[in-house]
């Protein structure tokens, strides 16, 4: 698609769980190579916000398009999944898989792509997120942030244009966090288009383009890092940045 | 350990049978040392065959058919999943019985009526009424098999672009299957009991070559207590393979 039109446009977004309303007329532009940060308290929407993205969450009005297509039905959903990868709090790689499995798996059945491909695909990615030697193990043999990296390289085996990352290491233990972080700036590096939903403001200092701030279903503010974090308009968002830069 | 007390008692009521001298019990009629009590044994011992066909073949279709009705069941969407759960509650509700001699009876009829010229033997008959009152529990155990695999599994698959099918054959099930097939094959133990009504349509199976040698030996009590522990032993060995499959599936669970 043309390339000055945005990455992804939301517009007048809403979205209802029965009858408690997650997201507020939510508008959001992202551009081609841009790394946007969401951040806010818990339950202020951020997960539902990135899950309607690739249409995990279906939306209840408002409209989504992804690299021009617009979300109006299941075709239109599985081409923009196509486009977006997703990394999970969780991991949520498949258990009864190798890591080498996890990757291909994807690529071989959705893509159609012979094996000897994919494979060869799936070890570059593993070069990539630097843990080429784990190909033949099963995801629990690994530790949190292998697998986390290995979660990011089975997105990355979709050649994805856009990366969605929610909460990718809150579910590590510390030390493990900056080996999963610096994949992530790596990939920014590369201009890849991301959405990070995380809590972890040093990496929103060295890698985002812009902060999101939500706080019940809405995006309270917007602004570049140097803004969000010196000067943020906001109440709201003075009293959760002064929460979290505590600690 | 719970077993072992009905068998001892058992042996001792055949053994005081043996020995009885008040004209109450005859072991004859199944002795395999007379010519008579060996054909006997023969005769109800060839039941087996058919018992063991019949439910091998009705859990098959049982198993084909609970899926089918299992996965709509699973959808987020109430109109798909209305009929499998009418299904199933609707199945679980008949008797066993009735519903035999439904699908023996009037099933022809009804398929007729359709245009449909088929006649049902009592060996289909039996397989047809078993799978499907089987289904009924079969399903229910794919779907709470299923249902126990994380929905992050399902999110996953799909954000790498497996169509649900997919995603069922190449995700869940491989992962669902230790929680879906020791149940599945204590199922089987219920078709195998269950197997016995077939009798009543004319199968000829183990229940129905006991009750034919009653009616011309008039031997009730010892012809029965052989039926009794003709099914105890099939039981016994499906029960054995079940136990071997949930101690390997839970080690599996467990890596
Ligand atoms: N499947 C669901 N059913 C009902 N309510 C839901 C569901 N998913 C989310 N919610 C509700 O929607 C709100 C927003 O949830 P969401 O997960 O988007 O928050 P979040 O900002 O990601 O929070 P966290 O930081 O805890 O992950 C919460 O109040 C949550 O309880
Ligand atoms: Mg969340």
């Amino acid at each position: 698609m043309s390339e000055n039109s945005p990455a992804i446009t939301i517009s007048g977004l809403n979205k209802w769980f029965g009858d408690y309303q997650a997201l507020k007329d939510v508008d959001l532009d992202v551009a081609h190579g841009e790394r946007i940060v969401v951040c806010g308290p818990s339950g202020s929407g951020k997960s539902t916000l990135i899950r309607c993205v690739n249409s995990l969450e279906a939306h209840d009005s408002g409209t989504i398009t992804v690299d021009g297509i617009e979300m109006t039905d299941a075709r239109a959903v599985e081409a923009i999944r196509a486009e977006v990868g997703m990394v999970f709090q969780q991991f949520n790689l498949f258990p009864h898989l190798t890591i080498l499995q996890n990757l291909t798996l994807g690529p071989i059945k959705a893509r159609k792509l012979p094996k000897a491909e994919a494979e060869a695909r799936a070890m570059a990615y593993l070069e990539r997120v630097r843990i080429p030697d784990q190909a033949h193990k099963r995801p629990a043999e690994l530790s949190g942030g292998q697998q986390q990296r290995v979660a990011i390289a089975r997105s990355l085996c979709m050649e994805p244009k856009i990366m969605l990352f929610d909460e990718p290491t809150s579910a590590l233990d510390p030390e493990m966090i900056s080996e999963v972080l610096d994949v992530i700036v790596d990939l920014a590096e590369d201009g890849m288009t991301m959405i990070v939903v995380t809590h972890e403001m040093g990496f929103a200092r060295r890698a985002a383009d812009r902060m999101v701030f939500m706080d019940q279903g809405q995006i309270i503010e917007t602004g570049t890092p140097e803004q969000f974090f010196t000067a943020p308009k906001s109440k709201r968002c003075q009293r959760f940045l002064s929460q979290i830069l505590q600690h | 350990m719970t077993l072992r007390t009905p068998l001892i008692c058992l042996a001792l009521i055949a053994l005081a049978g043996c020995t009885s001298t008040s004209g109450n019990w005859g072991w004859y009629v199944i002795d395999p040392t007379t010519p008579a009590g060996y054909n006997n044994i023969r005769f109800l011992l060839n039941g087996f065959g058919a018992t063991i066909l019949l439910s091998i073949i009705a859990a098959a279709l049982s198993m084909t058919l609970g899926l089918i009705v299992a996965l709509p069941g699973m959808s987020a969407n109430r109109w798909i999943r209305l009929p499998s759960r009418i299904y199933i509650e609707f199945v679980r509700a008949i008797p066993l019985l009735p519903m035999l001699f439904w699908v023996f009876y009037g099933l022809p009829v009804v398929l007729k009526s359709f245009g449909i010229s088929v006649s049902i033997d009592a060996f289909w008959g039996a397989i047809i009424t078993l799978a499907i009152s089987d289904s009924a529990f079969t399903a229910e155990i794919y779907r709470s098999g299923i249902q126990s695999i994380n929905k992050g599994q399902t999110e996953a698959a799909r954000t790498v672009g497996l169509t649900y099918p997919q995603t069922m054959r190449y995700v869940i099930l491989p992962q669902a299957i230790k929680r879906i097939l020791p149940p599945l094959a204590n199922q089987f133990i219920y078709i195998v009991k269950m197997s016995a009504f077939a009798s009543v349509i004319g199968m000829q199976e183990l229940t129905r070559r006991a009750n034919e040698l009653v009616v011309t030996e008039y031997r009730p009590l010892e012809i029965y207590t052989l039926l009794i522990l003709e099914y105890l032993v099939l039981v016994l060995i499906i029960s054995f393979f079940v136990r071997w499959l949930e101690r390997k599936m839970g080690a599996d669970e467990s890596k």
